[in-house]
């Protein structure tokens, strides 16, 4: 049957991809040599978590979140705070990462949800800031501007990631399970129905979409998958503060999915790796990270407003690759 | 608890209130070119920034008179801001028609792109000058203490009341009283209908951020000399607070502003009697959030669109 | 008169500051039939859709939908109930594809929630494609089922606009003014697709501006005018009724014959 063919195209393709994420990029890594590009690596990888999580609400849902730093800084600290005080392991700390921010992003949905563009965009400012005044003044619990230390590294049952190859592994196992469910719900009928959204979110409601729930759920599963980024963040750095949880943070993962293609998956992961490793690439002439990050976001509103990928053609992209056609001839379905 | 009549509060009260002024300030910039344009302009802070430094700079070469000092500061914020929108603002506008002038597809595009330039402005200021507080000259400081009674002012509270006052007032007469003002009110009220009656829409554009730039860079200055600290980053609390200031006066309206403005100001000083320093930001970012939600149309009531 | 009531309106107002937009408008739509609203611009017609439809709350009166009261429900609700709608000034999503817009009503009426994104929901994605397909190639826009929908012309972005709403399958759809901006050939061709639904039993309620389409096709005619319903009877009778004619005079008063 042509389905059973299709299916085995989708597990050769996620094969690859993993072969990629944890054969070939290691071993080219360990070609150039020192743990240094494993280090940015690692960075880059929990960069394209943050960007791909960010692109299922500002891409794909329509709302432009500035405050998404903020979900990762709660993860952060809930990972680093149960392992530190708590002993507890990665495999523990992850999901309650992951649960922690999506609690706190839902909680801070429920009310601004009503809000419409600019203003939930400001909205989502000012909450992004708020939770940074408090991991910096919540001193009794968060340590404040000390921040916290000597977060043990990763160990998953028995295996020791402690190292910076092992880091790799685990904020690759991070970031491919973030882009595999994204891409689940981004590349299926709940995406027209997000993407829906985010064009006309009266008319969507005119369909029978309930406009508040769906925001609110994409909102949640985006701000769980920064919270896991966040986890890995606070176990392969072993020590966070306050400071690496701001709006330049935020703007940075925007900067990200803007740059790569709002609303386009494989966009986003393009952008997170190009704005992390190109900085880098041009340490030799000075610190020019964010000048970088300010002239790409710039160039690519004005040149390249849909970005390097842009939705339609990613999309398109999935459909065919996914064999998802209802019909051989016209490649528009979704399975 | 503090006493509510003693020296102290009203000396909080003081400070707050010339904190406000600054703040309103800023935030008349963020209020005009919202009512004219009806966008963000993210990269206002970075106005503000620019204008200190512009001040400094001239300090440092030449030490002349706090007048000039401002005037100058002020010269280049409007330069700045006319830049700022040619760079940021007017590739990116169409002006075919109502819809997609205010279309929300054009709204964050701008507010990306503003965004976009403040990020390169800030971080070639912390390129070339450093993100270090920088040196100021102690002569230059608006730190000379003045006793009025058991009050302590400084003779920054006093310059920044006085510019403040003479700023606004001044604003007042440009908007109400002079064509420009004229054309900044027409634009704002209705672009496609002020175009039809001639107005040159772009230069009003343009003459709205650079009056706006103007103000904004003058608060710099000010603060900057009155807490002596400036530095690449000086602008973004303040702007975040002054768009606070317009969101809860309605948007589009400058007394509302001003008002929300003072009154943010007044909250932040009085506030660390009772709480921290470092919790009084909360303040403001929860006063932006409640606005927001519970008063979408602003404290004062101003009529306005879905938001 | 025998077939069941689906919607009913009674003494239904709402008043936008001192303005009464809809006043005391008591109406009903039964099964099976194709009704016309007209009125002059400003008569309230779209205030009145937006009440029926959970857009905006009425200040008095109750919406009876196949035997719920339905004020006060929002419109997801409303149209899950089975009430469709198109928009008066063309409402698509521009940046996906026509095939997907389409689906955005079937995703709607069947549901396909997180868990079917995530876990897969292969059975319900089978159903949604296939409503979706159906409603395209009643519309007959199934050719171009890939294209974006931006780059559709004006008149087949009305079409498509219908086709997403018959794919929530409605058991009432209403049309907001569907022929505004169609020259001539595309109206007429606009009356036959109208009229081929209600022979395979769909109920429509037209809302119109001009009053040509509405006496060329509907069986019923509703008049509404500076807010209160003038008149309810068949075409002929509306056309020769003294109250309407005063309603549209020196507004339509040469084309309100068709």
């Amino acid at each position: 049957m042509v389905a059973n063919a299709s299916r085995v195209s989708v597990a050769a393709r996620w094969l690859g991809l993993a072969a990629l994420l944890f054969g070939l990029i290691p071993a080219l890594l360990a070609a150039i040599g020192g743990g240094y590009p494993f280090q940015v690596a690692i960075t880059a990888l929990i960069f394209v978590t943050l960007a791909v999580s960010l692109n299922l609400v500002t891409g794909t849902a329509g709302l432009l979140s500035l405050g998404h730093a903020g979900f990762f800084g709660v993860g952060a600290y809930a990972a680093a705070l149960a392992s530190t005080k708590l002993g507890w392991p990665f495999p523990l700390t992850l999901p309650l990462a992951a649960v922690a921010a999506a609690v706190v992003g839902v909680l801070v949905a429920l009310p601004t949800m009503r809000l419409i563009s600019i203003y939930f965009a400001v909205a989502t400012l000012g909450i992004g800031e708020m939770i940074h005044v408090a991991l910096l003044n919540w001193v009794s619990f968060t340590r404040g501007p000390m921040g916290i230390r000597a977060i043990p590294p990763i160990e998953v049952l028995g295996l020791d990631l402690s190292g910076v190859v092992g880091g790799y592994y685990a904020a690759a196992a991070v970031a491919a399970a973030g882009i595999f469910a994204v891409h689940r719900l981004t590349h299926s009928y709940y995406g027209n129905a997000l993407r829906s959204l985010r064009e006309d979110d009266q008319c969507a409601a005119a369909m029978g979409l309930n406009p508040v729930r769906l925001k609110i759920e994409a909102f949640g599963v985006s701000c769980a998958i920064a919270g896991a980024a966040g986890a890995v963040y606070a176990h392969t750095a072993s020590f966070i503060s306050p400071d690496s949880f701001r709006f330049e943070e935020s703007i940075l993962i925007l900067a990200m999915i803007v740059v790569g293609g709002l609303g386009s998956l494989p966009g986003a992961v393009v952008g997170a790796v190009l704005l992390i490793v190109l900085p880098e690439a041009l340490r030799g002439i000075g610190d020019f990270r964010m000048i970088a990050v300010g002239v790409f976001m710039f160039l690519s509103i004005l040149f390249q407003p849909k970005g390097l990928l842009g939705e339609a053609s990613a999309i398109a992209l999935f459909r065919r690759q996914l064999g998802a056609a209802w019909r051989g001839d016209i490649q528009a379905g979704w399975k | 608890m503090p006493d509510f009549f003693d020296a102290y509060f009203a000396q909080q009260i003081i400070n707050g209130l010339s904190l406000g002024l600054v703040y309103a300030l800023v935030a008349i910039g963020f209020t005009l070119i919202f009512g004219i344009l009806n966008v963000v302009n993210f990269a206002h802070g970075e106005i503000y920034t620019v204008g200190a430094f512009a001040g400094l700079l001239l300090i440092v070469g030449a030490a002349p008179p706090l007048l000039a000092v401002v005037l100058f500061a002020m010269a280049v914020g409007a330069a700045a801001g006319v830049g700022l929108e040619r760079l940021a603002f007017r590739p990116i506008r169409r002006f075919s028609d109502e819809a997609s002038l205010k279309s929300r597809a054009m709204r964050e595009a701008t507010l990306l792109s503003s965004l976009a330039v403040s990020i390169v402005t800030r971080e070639l200021m912390v390129h070339f000058f450093s993100g270090e507080m920088q040196v100021i000259p102690q002569a230059a400081l608006l730190q000379e203490v003045i006793a009025v009674g058991p009050l302590t002012l400084t003779n920054g509270n006093l310059f920044i009341f006085g510019a403040s006052v003479v700023m606004l007032g001044g604003l007042q007469f440009m908007l109400y009283r002079t064509r420009v003002g004229l054309s900044i009110r027409a634009v704002s009220n209705n672009v496609l209908g002020a175009r039809h009656v001639g107005i040159d829409t772009n230069r009003t554009i343009v003459a709205t951020f650079a009056i706006g730039s103007a103000l904004g860079a003058a608060a710099g200055i000010l603060v900057g000399l009155y807490n002596g600290n400036i530095f690449p980053y000086m602008g973004f609390a303040p702007g975040v607070k002054a768009f606070v200031a317009m969101v809860m006066g309605g948007l589009s309206s400058i007394p509302g502003a001003v008002i929300s403005a003072l009154l943010l100001g007044v909250s932040e000083s009085v506030a660390t009697d009772f709480i921290s320093a470092g919790w009084k930001d909360m303040i403001a970012y929860g006063l932006l959030v409640v606005t927001l939600i519970f008063f979408p149309q602003g404290l004062f009531g101003h009529g306005r669109e879905r938001v | 008169m025998t077939a069941e009531t689906l919607l009913e309106v009674t003494a239904l107002s709402r008043a936008f500051g001192g303005l009464r937009a809809v006043d005391d408008v008591s109406a009903q739509i039964r099964k099976g039939e194709l009704v016309g609203l007209i009125g002059p611009n400003g008569a309230g017609k779209t205030t009145l859709f937006n009440l029926i439809s959970g857009f905006t709350p009425p200040s008095s009166g109750t919406v009876v939908f196949r035997g719920r009261t339905i004020n006060g429900l929002k419109p997801h609700q409303v149209s899950r109930l089975g009430m469709a709608r198109t928009f008066q000034n063309l409402r698509i999503f521009p940046n996906m594809t026509v095939f997907d817009n389409v689906s955005v009503g079937a995703v709607g009426a069947l549901g396909y929630g997180l868990r079917h994104g995530f876990f897969g929901g292969r059975a319900r994605a089978e159903e949604i494609s296939a409503r979706t397909w159906a409603a395209l190639e009643r519309v007959g826009l199934a050719g171009v089922a890939g294209e974006l929908a931006a780059n559709l012309s004006y008149g087949k972005r009305k079409y498509l606009e219908i086709a997403r709403a018959l794919a929530t399958d409605p058991v009432l759809l209403i049309l907001d003014e569907p022929a505004a901006g169609l020259n001539d050939t595309e109206t007429a061709e606009l009356a036959r697709f109208i009229k081929g639904l209600h022979a395979e039993g769909g109920t429509i309620l037209l809302v119109e501006h001009d009053m040509g389409l509405v006496m060329s096709i509907c069986e019923r005619v509703m008049v509404l005018a500076s807010g209160a319903k003038i008149a309810d009877a068949a075409p002929a009778a509306v056309q020769a009724d003294p109250a309407v004619l005063e309603a549209y005079l020196g507004i339509a008063d040469d084309e309100e014959v068709a």
